[in-house]
Order: C-alpha cells, then structure tokens, then sequence
C-alpha cells in the first residue's frame, strides 16, 4: 500500500497530465453532443453575460451600416408587400373562401443581435442574445436581411448558439432559384464569402449569377430564401454530379441583427419523419 | 491573500477577457491570429508545482475555449504548453539557485533570453493549435503558413505587453 502511495506521489505529474490530456481530447471528438455541449459553449451563462455586455458597447460601432442595409431591405419588403397585396386582391374575387391556409401562418420570425461571431475556424459558431425564454430551440433556422446564415444547435436561458454557415460540418439544402435541381450546400474554409454547392445532378442547367435559394426539404428553412449568386462551375472528375462555386449573399464579417425562423409544423413534420427511419 | 496571487488573477481574468472580445477577432492577412492570453502561462513563476501549473494551464485553455466555442482545443493545447515550459526555460537560461523562483521576463531573464523564449513558446503553442483544428481542414503548408504568421503575430504582441510593463 505504502509503495503504491508512492508510486502515485512520485508520478503524480503523469498522472495529472494525462487526466487533462484526456479531458480535452474529450471535448475536441464530442462536439456535436447537444446536451452538454451548452456548458462547454459561448452560450452559458457567464459567456453569454460577458458577451451581452460587450456588444452592448460594441453594437453602436457598426450603426451606420446596418441602418442602411435595414433600409435597403425595408424598401425591398414594401414594395413585395404592395405587389402581394395586389396579387390577394384578385385572387380573393376568384376563390372568397380559400385565402386563409394553414401555410400562409406557418412561419414566424425572432428577432435577435448578434453578441459573438467567429470566421477564422474550420467550424464557425456564433452566439446570438435570444435562448429558450424567447422561444429558440436548437435545430431553428437563422437568416438575416441578405440570406440564410446558420441554424441553432445549443440554446442557454438568454443566449443561443449558431453553427454558422461557415462551418465545415454543417450542409444545407439548396436548389437553383426556380429550377428542381437541388444541391448541398457546402464551406470549404479561407474565404467566408464563397462556398459550393455539390450534389447537382449533371444535366442541371444554370447560368453564373444564378441566384441559389433553400430547398424547403427541410423544416429549418422556408423554401425561397436567398442564399447566394452562382460563380461559375469547378472542374471535377465526377461525372454524375456538378459543383457549383457560390457567392454568399449574407456578409459574416458583419453580421448585425438576425432573425430566428420558427416553424409551427416542425414538430409534426419532424415525427412524420421519424415514422419513416422506424421502418 | 498574497499581493502576487491577486495580480496572476488579475492578468489571468484580463488576459482572457481581451483574447475573447478583442483579439479573437482580428485576423490579419486571412491567417495570423494573436494568441497573447499564453503571457499568463509564460509569466507563472518557475518555483511553482508541476500539478498546479497545469491545472492552471488547463484552466486557462478551457476558459478561452469556452468564450470562443473552441471545446477542447486551447485545453489540450495549454496542458501540453505547460508541460513544456520549464525545459523551453533551461534551454536558455542556466540552473541557478537564485533564479530558481523567479517570474519570466525581460527584466529577470534578459531581452535576448527572453525573446527566445517566448518565441519558442509562442511557436510550440501555435503549431500544436492549428494542427489540431485543421488537420483534417487544410493541407499542411496552409497550416504552417497559418502557424507561422500566427506565431510572428503573437510573439511581438507579448514581447510588446511584457517591455510596457517592465518600464513601469
């Protein structure tokens, strides 16, 4: 026993070193465990407090360009909602009791701010100052006034985690605008203002400027919501499927007020789903 | 309490602060990135127990990894940091009684010692990190590029931090 003792006393180092070796390679491979992630994350509650109070300062800084990106959008959205309007207005004459659809309330919208953003990693997240008290659950879709830019994956009391479309893990559903062909959305790393779109069938027909929405596959996102403009093609030596190189329409660098996306039919399409993987 | 504990705690809560809010954030030429908040470990005095250096050491990684959504990189790094700090330290400087507890610094060590052995931490530190978070990301002379430039970036931000405070 006393040899023991001092076995363990002489080699504690070893010992105390191996156990925080261990720890932290730990927490690099399980990374996509939702449940304890959260502690381990920007969204907890000390980093989420300390990130509220910086932006609090720091969110004046950027003011001047993210008032006229909201105008820009504004204009955008009142002219839609003119042409919408219009549009009601001769379908109500034509069909009076058809205009009030479960899909025409299925989506809602959260508000949020950006407090923590990252770029520089191989898988980005960034942390938004809405969580469960608001209504933000992980696997939400995150969009700001240009496009698509991330979906939630960890939610605190106040603050919530984003994988961010930057991140290499993370694939999208997108399609070509007003084309079927559909195609994974894909980050390769370095530039955070292009990435691929993979997966599209060869005979898909596409022009560079294209704008590339989402597929609406899945409950994350509404169909339709911008993503990016085609660039051109890259050369593959795959000859069933085409990549496609992607301007994003969303700017990561400075990335402002976001928008939670809530889907009421989530749960009942997400239990449809499970019946078919039971079989 | 010890004036100097307080002052570790101080520079440790400072040094982690900055790192999260301020220096996580500036990328230059899309590779260096400053990893100063390593000043702490640097700065722990040499007399102190192995156990607790690296506990500290891990502390310090998973305090960044967590503000910076990195879980497990830093830690590792900082442990494996730690471990490596008093062989990088007699490397260029002798055994010798009177230095046996002193903190790292220009003043203690001299400028050259000193920089060369912040330099060879510094450097130690930023392969191991971006090797561990690109390796399967990014083909290996990107990540030396990104190591290198990133080490430069570092080892002049702490040179800079560690002569302010030596004049005062």
């Amino acid at each position: 026993m006393r040899n023991l003792l001092n076995f363990l006393i002489k080699y504690s180092t070893w010992f105390v070193f191996t156990f925080y070796v261990l720890i932290s390679c730990i927490l690099l491979v399980k990374t996509s465990d939702n449940h304890y992630s959260l502690y381990v994350s920007s969204a907890n509650a000390i980093g989420g407090a300390i990130y509220r109070t910086s932006s609090e300062v720091t969110d004046y800084f950027g003011l001047l360009a993210v008032n006229q990106r909201l105008q820009e959008s504004n204009a955008k959205l009142e002219s839609e909602v003119l042409n919408l309007r219009q549009q009601l207005a001769q379908y109500k004459v034509l069909a009076q009791d058809s205009t009030e659809t479960a899909e025409s309330h299925r989506f809602g919208f959260i508000g949020a701010s950006v407090i923590n953003n990252s770029i520089r990693h191989p898988r980005n997240h960034f942390t938004i100052d809405r969580g469960s008290i608001d209504g933000v659950k992980p696997g939400m879709g995150v969009v700001d006034q240009s496009g698509i830019v991330g979906i939630v994956d960890a939610t605190g009391k106040n603050t919530s985690r984003v994988i961010s479309v930057l991140n290499q893990n993370q694939h999208f559903s997108a399609k070509i605008k007003n084309t079927p062909y559909v195609g994974s959305l894909t980050w390769r790393g370095d530039d955070p203002s292009i990435a691929f779109l993979e997966e599209v069938p060869r005979h898909a027909k596409f022009h560079v400027g294209d704008t590339i929405v989402t597929s609406g596959f899945s409950t994350t996102f509404p169909e339709g919501i911008d993503i990016g403009t085609v660039m051109g093609k890259v050369k593959t030596s795959d000859d069933t499927f085409l990549i496609l190189k992607i301007r994003l329409a969303s700017n990561f660098k400075t990335l402002g007020t976001v928008r939670v996306i809530k889907d009421s039919l989530k749960q009942e399409l997400d239990s449809l789903n499970n019946i078919g993987t039971y079989e | 309490m010890d004036k100097s504990v307080i002052s570790y705690i101080l520079l440790f809560v400072i040094l982690v602060l900055v790192q999260a809010l301020l220096l996580n954030h500036i990328v230059l030429f899309n590779s260096a990135v400053c990893l100063a908040f390593i000043y702490f470990l640097i700065k722990l005095p040499l007399g102190m127990s192995p156990n607790l250096l690296l506990t500290l050491g891990f502390i310090l990684g998973l305090s960044v990894d967590i503000l910076s959504d990195t879980p497990g990189l830093n830690a590792l790094c900082c442990t494996i940091l730690a471990s490596l700090k008093k062989p990088v330290f007699y490397a260029y400087e002798q055994h010798d009684d009177q230095k046996r507890n002193i903190s790292p610094s220009i003043g203690t060590m001299g400028f050259l010692n000193f920089s060369k052995y912040i330099f060879s931490l510094s450097a130690i530190y930023c392969l191991l990190s971006f090797f561990v978070e690109f390796v399967n990301y990014s083909d290996a002379v990107q990540i030396l590029i990104k190591a290198g430039a990133s080490t430069a970036f570092t080892f002049l931000v702490i040179l800079g931090i560690d002569s302010l405070i030596y004049k005062n």
